[in-house]
């Protein structure tokens, strides 16, 4: 390890790990390349495609806008905390119904931003979920099966507002 | 239900995608999450300027720094490889020999001209800084027309005398004639803008090599893996046995991803130089400038008519801006393929011109060349019907051809094989309750807005009319595909086919029809996609052909793996296969349930050779190429709703209403996926997709995602899809292709409805994006020309 290298300890989907990240390392490079979560995606590391959103201590943000080293002693979630064993949770039930994905690369982005929506305990219409969802991009669907999934998810299937 | 009617289901199902679980929890494999031992990273540097002359390189500070491995420079390209192949040339056009590098001279920004591999891409980035380039900026120039004035710099010296690559008729009939008789003739010259695919996961690739082995493993974010693997063996000069192309996850693809570029060569050269892998991962500034561009294009469309309304003629004079170079699918085709869309008339001509300019190369993106021609078609019979007094959709409707017209050859030579274009039109219409909006009186809305509605029509060519058709236009590949099914001795299916998965839907559309014909379950089917050391060559997938060539693959593999299981069975059961059928992973007989055979138990016996009759050879696998003799073409109308502000220019997009035809929807959920996605790509190149160069510095400035506005979840108005399914006679199950109808009519809806609602002020559209300032521009024109 270079000199240049710094440890990091956080909480990642539910377990404490260390791992060592170049000061320069961005939070979405970590997470993929240190820590091999790799569902957390890169999009243009600029903070517009929010592909690599992920939970930080319950929050939903873009990971490629943070330095590694500011997810020291974090809560974390990405993707990868979502099923259970072999069960697909019921927000990635709902996209597989709505055909809300096609190639898949924003997929998880979309799912940690509903995530964290539900958390917040606030009811969305439909156009407060449009306004939501535009901190995700995606280029395959149109996104309408993208905003009636986040919509069954978040009202259990009752559009509400 | 009889078995056969439950499994004639399969087709025309919505089924669960095969692909989504391991998308839904992060467990796709897309390139950059190959990561293998010992791995270098790549990265490029490009020249920053428009054009410019290298007059020197200075590379050493850079070898110098601890972790750099390997650096590669113009010279070293041209002394190791040949130049990028071309799949698809411009016809009648010379070669212009494309170095994986810059070297003496570099013609757009953001050409590669320097590769470093290190220890991490942070480093390689870190070398790129210390790397010296001497360059000597050039005249240049990047607007479409003035590449071809006189006194524009030629780019391309020694194969070209100017920025003219090519000049290309399809005509039939008199159109000259007919022009000069009409009573009446609009013409315009509309300016199609420059816009990207902008797949979520840009482009990347990782370069294995065993030097002992002389095998190079390459996984790619590719469309096309065994084009891919082609054209490698081409510019290494290696034998293409020697080479392994592999496309798990494919993040979008969408056209961008066809053939070979610089970076993939370059990754495969440091590889194979160090013995070790090697990534390169594009980050999105790098993509805007190295990824192809689509689209732009400068049209002279012109229509001529009689007094009562009838089309006499079209005349289609376009120069398509091809960028620096000839990238893989160069230029859009199709603008002089279907520019007659669905409309009845004889005598028509298309010249297209082909440009070189010193911007980003121009290559294939969904639509190709049909969302362009259509603008300017669509907006110009607008135009026409308002000269004549005439309606829009009365007048369209007039001019159409009819299903009894069908199969019809157009001016173009293409030959549309069935469709009804009329009731889509009144479809539309109906949808949107057009005439009562005709009916009521115009008149603004709280806002100070009026309302306007806007079609357009179009015909879309889908799949290759046979590998002739496209040896005819130059193209380095067939209109084919192929699908290896092998039976395990779970009982299970393998289909292999060498089409990689990027959001199409194929894994499950192709485990349905297999599934249908072999009468298993869909579950039972496993698809390895992408890969070209375990697929059949195929071709790859584009062009909307995908689904009806590999559907007749399928077909012809699974009746010849069905027919080996069933003498097997037969043999076993003492009875005919005739007698047999297939019904939840058993083979029994028809008449009597309780005398079956596990499927796994056939396969099995199969496989090892034992207990199949003497005459049998051991093995159950089956391979199929099939390639259709016809382009299937899917045709529809789309209407926009719009309410625009007379005085400001601003407007909003109240609904969108797309009638589409593509036959026999294999499966409905994939369909409204791929032709909604596609509309909304098409919503963004409309209003407000924009690569914009500046004129004087050559610079893109909307090169970046904070300056490159494509559609979020927010901007995307209510969609109304409707569906009208007419089989087509061409195609295995009567299906057309789907995949990029979407991009196709919206420009034209949408600017046909923002002059309906202005209609009162004369106001015409002519370029893209349609944006407040155009139609601000516009309604000032018009007020000029009017006052």
């Amino acid at each position: 390890m270079s000199s240049n290298e710094h440890s990091i300890s956080l909480r990642v989907n539910g377990r404490e790990v260390s791992a060592e990240a170049p000061a320069r390392m961005h939070a979405a490079d970590f997470l993929r390349h240190r820590l091999g979560l790799t569902g957390t995606h890169v999009g243009c590391e600029q903070g517009v495609c929010g592909m690599c959103t992920i939970l930080l201590d319950g929050e939903a943000v873009k990971s490629c806008l943070l330095l590694a080293m500011q997810l020291e002693g974090a809560d974390v979630r990405t993707v990868e905390s979502l099923a259970e064993d072999d069960r697909l949770s019921d927000l990635q039930a709902a996209f597989k119904k709505r055909h809300a994905l096609q190639c898949g690369f924003c997929t998880p982005g979309f799912l940690m931003l509903a995530t964290g929506l539900k958390s917040s305990g606030r009811k969305f219409s439909r156009d407060e979920i449009r306004g939501e969802l535009s901190g995700v991009l995606c280029r395959c669907t149109g996104y309408d099966g993208i905003v009636r999934a986040v919509e069954d998810y978040l009202g259990d299937g009752e559009a509400v507002g | 239900m009889s078995a056969v009617a439950a499994q004639r289901s399969l087709i025309g199902a919505s089924l669960p995608r095969k692909e989504d679980d391991r998308l839904l929890r992060g467990d796709g494999c897309f390139t950059d999450d190959v990561q293998s031992a010992h791995q270098l990273e790549m990265a490029v540097g490009r020249c920053p300027f428009p054009h410019a002359e290298i007059r020197g390189l200075d590379v050493s500070p850079a070898l110098a720094l601890a972790g750099v491995e390997h650096i590669l420079t113009g010279a070293d390209v041209r002394a190791l490889s040949a130049p990028l192949t071309v799949l698809r040339p411009v016809p009648g056009a010379p070669e212009l020999p494309y170095y994986a590098l810059a070297g003496e001279r570099a013609i757009h920004e953001g050409q590669p001209v320097v590769s470093v591999v290190a220890t991490s891409r942070a480093l390689a980035e870190d070398a790129l800084e210390l790397i010296d380039i001497d360059y000597e900026p050039l005249p240049h120039v990047t607007d479409t027309l003035q590449a071809l004035a006189e006194d524009a710099p030629v780019l391309h010296p020694g194969v070209l005398d100017s920025n003219l690559l090519a000049r290309h008729e399809d005509r039939a009939g008199v159109p000259e004639e007919r022009m000069a008789e009409a009573d009446i003739v609009v013409g315009e010259r509309f300016r199609i803008n420059r816009v990207t695919a902008m797949a979520m996961e840009g482009r990347g690739v990782v370069a294995r090599w065993r030097p002992g082995a002389r095998q190079l493993s390459v996984y790619a974010s590719t469309q096309t893996p065994h084009l891919l693997r082609h054209q490698l063996a081409e510019s290494l000069r290696l034998d293409e046995g020697c080479i392994r192309v592999a496309a798990s996850d494919v993040g979008g693809g969408f056209g961008q991803k066809l053939g070979i570029y610089p970076e993939d060569l370059l990754a495969a050269l440091h590889a194979m130089a160090l013995g070790r892998p090697v990534k390169w991962i594009e980050d999105r500034l790098e993509y805007f400038r190295a990824s192809t561009h689509a689209r732009e294009a400068v049209f002279d469309f012109a229509i001529g008519a009689r007094t009562d309304g009838e089309i006499s003629a079209i005349t289609n004079r376009y120069t398509t801006d091809l960028g620096a170079w000839n990238s893989s699918f160069g230029s859009a085709q199709l603008s002089s393929v279907v520019f007659t869309g669905p409309y009845k008339l004889a005598d028509a001509v298309a010249e297209r011109r082909v440009a070189v300019t010193n911007k980003t190369p121009i290559g294939a993106y969904r639509g190709y060349g049909q969302p362009e021609v259509n603008f300017a078609r669509e907006v110009l019979i607008d135009r026409l019907a308002r000269r004549l007094g005439l309606d829009a959709l009365e007048f369209r409707e007039r001019n159409m051809l009819r299903p009894e017209d069908l199969p019809w050859k157009t001016p173009s030579g293409a030959v549309y094989d069935s469709g009804d274009y009329v009731k889509t039109l009144r479809m539309a219409g109906e949808a949107v309750g057009y005439a009562a909006h005709r009916a009521a009186p115009r008149r603004a809305d709280g806002d100070g807005r009026l309302k306007g509605i806007g079609f357009a029509s179009f015909v879309e060519r889908t799949g290759y009319a046979s590998a002739r058709f496209l040896a005819n236009r130059g193209s380095i590949f067939g209109a084919h595909e192929s699908v290896t099914l092998r039976a395990n001795r779970s009982g299970d299916i393998d289909l292999y086919t060498g089409v990689s998965t990027f959001g199409q839907g194929s894994e499950t559309a192709f485990a349905q029809i297999c599934a249908e014909i072999l009468a298993v379950d869909y579950e039972s089917i496993h698809v390895h996609a992408g890969d070209t050391a375990s697929s059949p060559l195929n071709t790859g997938a584009f062009a909307s052909r995908t689904l009806i060539a590999a559907a007749g693959a399928i077909r012809e593999a699974a009746d010849e793996l069905r027919g080996k299981a069933l003498r097997i069975a037969a043999w076993v059961l003492e009875t005919a296969p005739e007698a047999l059928e297939v019904s939840g992973q058993v083979v029994r007989l028809r008449d009597d349930h309780s005398r079956s055979l596990a499927l796994s138990d056939i396969f099995t016996r199969a496989i090892i050779g034992q207990g199949i009759p003497p005459e049998e050879t051991p093995g159950l696998e089956a391979s199929a190429h099939y390639a259709p003799d016809e382009a299937a073409f899917s045709f529809g109308t789309a209407a926009a709703v719009v309410a625009a502000d007379p005085e400001s220019g601003e407007f909003s997009v109240d609904r969108l209403v797309m009638v589409h035809d593509c036959g026999t929807a294999v499966n409905p959920l994939l369909v409204e996926g791929q032709v909604l996605g596609g509309l909304v790509q098409g919503l963004g190149a409309a209003l407000s997709e924009d690569l914009i160069y500046d004129p004087d510095t050559g610079q893109l400035v909307s090169g970046s995602m904070l300056d490159y506005f494509m559609p979020t979840a927010a901007d995307v108005p209510p969609i109304e899809l409707l569906h009208s399914e007419i089989p087509s006679p061409v195609t295995s199950f009567g299906e057309r292709g789907v995949g990029e109808v979407g991009t196709i009519p919206p420009a034209a809806a949408l600017a046909n409805a923002l002059c309906d609602a202005l209609s009162e002020f004369g106001v015409e559209l002519s370029r893209l994006p349609l944006t407040p300032e155009s139609v601000w521009r516009a309604l000032k024109n018009a007020k000029g020309a009017n006052p």
